[in-house]
């Protein structure tokens, strides 16, 4: 029993997060933001590619194909990266939700060319009214830098868990930088004299956002190891993190706005990216309402143990 | 991440289990708060040393079994699943003992934690005074020096368990020029010293689990004093550390109340509201989410870490999640919810456990206190006014 990281996975996410701080901040955001209103896509190639460089679309890949071999733990810890760095390429799809579906399927003819980043998978599946990078006509989300077309897919069970799990994953990483965000605003904004940071009614609710965000990733961690362990209970730990993330990085993105005042309400802000993106994967792969129901239907009708002595049942 | 209990960890289980299902008594003590349920309770403590279960991860030279921080935890989800009953010596095993483990000479260890495991002594905290509340540093009680002794004078209060129990552990001004954080000291003295007043004092539920400590020239040995004079705050605040951050309330206790709540949500569905049934589940997911993440902490610990300002969001956490289970019960129970008994004579243990609950967000520092402490500490906001 070690509910810790190994220092691998700490080195190797420390590494995701500096190079997207230091090559995917908010100007980038707002350049792929600009390149829709020319009608083209929020997709950058050179950004891809050095995801590509970094191993990323590799991480999940066995090494007979060509790829890292690490396991959902490993991914789920680079999708809060994603999150917080507010990445839209399709990395987290294609690397973390598209290559373990296909290796639950036996299916490794792709492997080896995603691995080397020249495959995306777009992931149709029944629970979402759209595809994620898909082919299709267009639809358009709040969030400028999703690409969503039309078409929905089959409801295969093993993907929705994990597209959930991804996403919730994502979604703690938003959360701590709407955080970031709100906290260094309130750091430097001075109204009354003082800088509104030192107001206790912004202190307070920045530290509940702090609480709820903190309390939500034990439970992301733990629904990623319980799938990569494959133990049956693994959906409902999915469905709990789901909930959990959904509600910190909502709770979050209201704090943060509200402590942003009229300048959180505004397109200038890059707040709204992270905001914006938080709304779209806090319904995608299955909705809060969703989720909570089979929670509901697992600890309620008593199919899942339930107790102190079951903390990891 | 490692989620998986090694054949060890489970034998080790099975044997609390066994000896829990053997021991704990079959019926609900009286409360804790009043002195015939206090004197229950101490029985309990014994009992529980007898079969060396006092505090187990303290070493065996102290009275305790040596064991790891994860076993620790299994050791309480098996005593909360068994429906163990509260530690009448939580403030000296988990406050105390551990700040007696950190700061103590090898003589006070000695002298102090067998006694402590053992239930022989307990223990109150006497830090509170009627001026120094959440603003602990305006402790005005003085020690002062006279010789091989201290000579206390001043007041204590909302010393839990205070009216009965054996020793205090207090913070006092050893330098009477002193300010603010300088010049305490954090000091051990026998409840039955002369010159100390105790007044029980009525708690909300009407039972004197807490009182009051008057000190009039009271002599104390200066070998009780813990760590040097003066380094009553820093001690004070690894005292606090301790209580927050791990060991005060451990996940098995919600886990339980958790799970409690779900039968009583089953008993009474067919008229519960719809956010009732919200509400219950929230109660899981959240005992859940709070013990992964002491998990973590533990996992942590174990590897050389240490508990910082983050032990207030542990605080935040587990207290508002208390009180909001208890809520929800006292709205499943309707119109029962008032009764101190139920018609089978039972004791109505949720409203008692809501009563309490709402003590949580204030003891152990107020939880406004501690998204301060979050605010300031953890996010780097600015601190203004009170220092
Ligand atoms: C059941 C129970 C058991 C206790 N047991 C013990 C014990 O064994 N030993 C012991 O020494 N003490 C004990 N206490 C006392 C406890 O530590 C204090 O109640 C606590 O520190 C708060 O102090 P106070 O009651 O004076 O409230 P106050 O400090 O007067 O606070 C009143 C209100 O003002 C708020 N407030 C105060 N300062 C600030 C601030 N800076 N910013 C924002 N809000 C603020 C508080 O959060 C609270 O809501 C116990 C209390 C309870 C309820």
């Amino acid at each position: 029993m070690d509910f810790r990281f190994t220092e691998d996975q700490l080195t190797l996410t420390e590494s995701v997060r500096d190079y997207l701080a230091g090559t995917h901040g908010p100007e980038v955001l707002r350049r792929l933001d600009a390149a829709t209103e020319q009608g083209n896509a929020p997709r950058d190639p050179a950004i891809w590619q050095g995801l590509v460089d970094m191993g990323l679309t590799a991480l999940l890949v066995p090494e007979e194909h060509g790829g890292l071999g690490l396991g959902l733990v490993d991914a789920a810890l680079i999708a809060a990266e994603c999150g917080r760095a507010c990445l839209a390429e399709p990395l987290v799809d294609t690397a973390f939700v598209g290559v373990p579906w296909l290796l639950a399927q036996g299916k490794s003819d792709q492997l080896a060319a995603i691995a080397a980043g020249e495959v995306k998978l777009p992931l149709p599946h029944a629970i979402n009214p759209w595809t994620a990078d898909g082919e299709g006509a267009a639809v358009q989300s709040v969030d400028p830098l999703r690409v969503l077309t039309q078409g929905s897919g089959p409801d295969d069970p093993h993907l929705l868990n994990l597209g959930a799990l991804m996403s919730t994953a994502q979604l703690v990483g938003l959360a701590d930088a709407m955080l970031a965000q709100a906290t260094e605003y309130a750091k430097i904004r001075t109204q009354f004299g003082q800088p509104i940071g030192a107001f206790q009614a912004i202190k307070h609710q920045l530290a509940s956002c702090a609480v709820a965000i903190e309390f939500a990733k034990p439970v992301v961690w733990r629904a990623a190891a319980a799938m990569q362990d494959g133990i049956a209970s693994a959906p409902i730990h999915v469905s709990h993190a789901k909930v959990a993330a959904t509600d910190a990085a909502m709770q979050t993105a209201e704090t943060a706005i509200q402590v942003h005042g009229a300048m959180g309400y505004t397109y200038e802000v890059d707040l709204h990216f992270w905001m914006k993106r938080s709304w779209a994967l806090a319904g995608a792969w299955g909705s809060r309402a969703f989720h909570l129901k089979r929670v509901d239907e697992a600890v309620l009708s008593g199919t899942l143990e339930i107790g102190p002595q079951s903390t990891f049942a | 991440m490692h989620l998986h209990y090694t054949p060890e960890q489970e034998a080790f289980r099975a044997e609390v289990r066994a000896w829990m299902e053997a021991h704990v008594p079959k019926e609900p003590l009286v409360t804790l708060e009043c002195k015939e349920g206090f004197d229950q309770h101490v029985e309990w403590e014994r009992t529980l040393a007898s079969g060396n279960w006092g505090m187990v991860t303290w070493p065996e030279a102290y009275g305790g079994r040596g064991l790891d921080l994860i076993q620790w935890l299994i050791f309480e989800e098996e005593y909360f699943r068994a429906g163990g009953p509260n530690r009448a010596n939580q403030n000296g095993i988990f406050l105390l003992g551990p700040t007696i483990m950190e700061f103590g000479t090898e003589e006070q260890k000695k002298r102090f934690l067998t006694p402590m495991a053992k239930g022989e002594v307990i223990w109150a905290q006497a830090w509170s005074e009627p001026g120094a509340g959440s603003d602990m540093a305006a402790i005005s009680s003085k020690a002062i020096r006279d010789g091989d002794h201290y000579v206390i004078t001043g007041q204590k209060t909302w010393s839990s368990r205070a009216a009965f129990a054996d020793w205090g552990f207090g913070i006092f001004r050893t330098d009477p020029e002193s300010k603010r954080h300088k010049g305490l000291t954090f000091i051990l003295f026998d409840l039955n010293t002369p010159g100390i007043t105790r007044r029980p004092i009525r708690q909300l539920h009407g039972d004197t689990g807490f009182a009051e400590l008057f000190f009039d020239e009271v002599r104390v040995p200066v070998e009780n004093c813990l760590a040097g004079e003066g380094e009553g705050w820093n001690v004070a605040m690894a005292t606090a550390g301790f209580e927050r951050g791990l060991m005060l309330r451990s996940p098995g206790r919600f886990q339980v109340t958790a799970k409690r709540l779900v039968e009583l949500y089953r008993k009474h569905e067919a008229e519960a509201a719809p956010s009732a049934r919200e509400a219950v589940l929230q109660a899981w997911m959240a005992a859940q989410a709070y013990a992964y993440n002491t998990y973590a902490v533990a996992a942590k610990i174990m590897a050389g870490g240490k508990i910082g300002a983050e032990a207030s969001l542990n605080k935040i956490f587990w207290s508002e999640l208390d009180r909001s289970m208890h809520r929800t019960a006292m709205q499943l129970l309707g119109a029962h919810a008032e009764l101190k008994r139920f018609d089978n004579g039972s004791v109505n243990q949720w409203l008692e456990g809501y009563i309490f609950s709402l003590s949580g967000p204030i003891y152990a520092g107020s939880n406004e206190v501690q998204r301060n402490i979050t605010a300031e500490r953890l996010l780097g906001l600015p601190r203004v006014g009170a220092g």
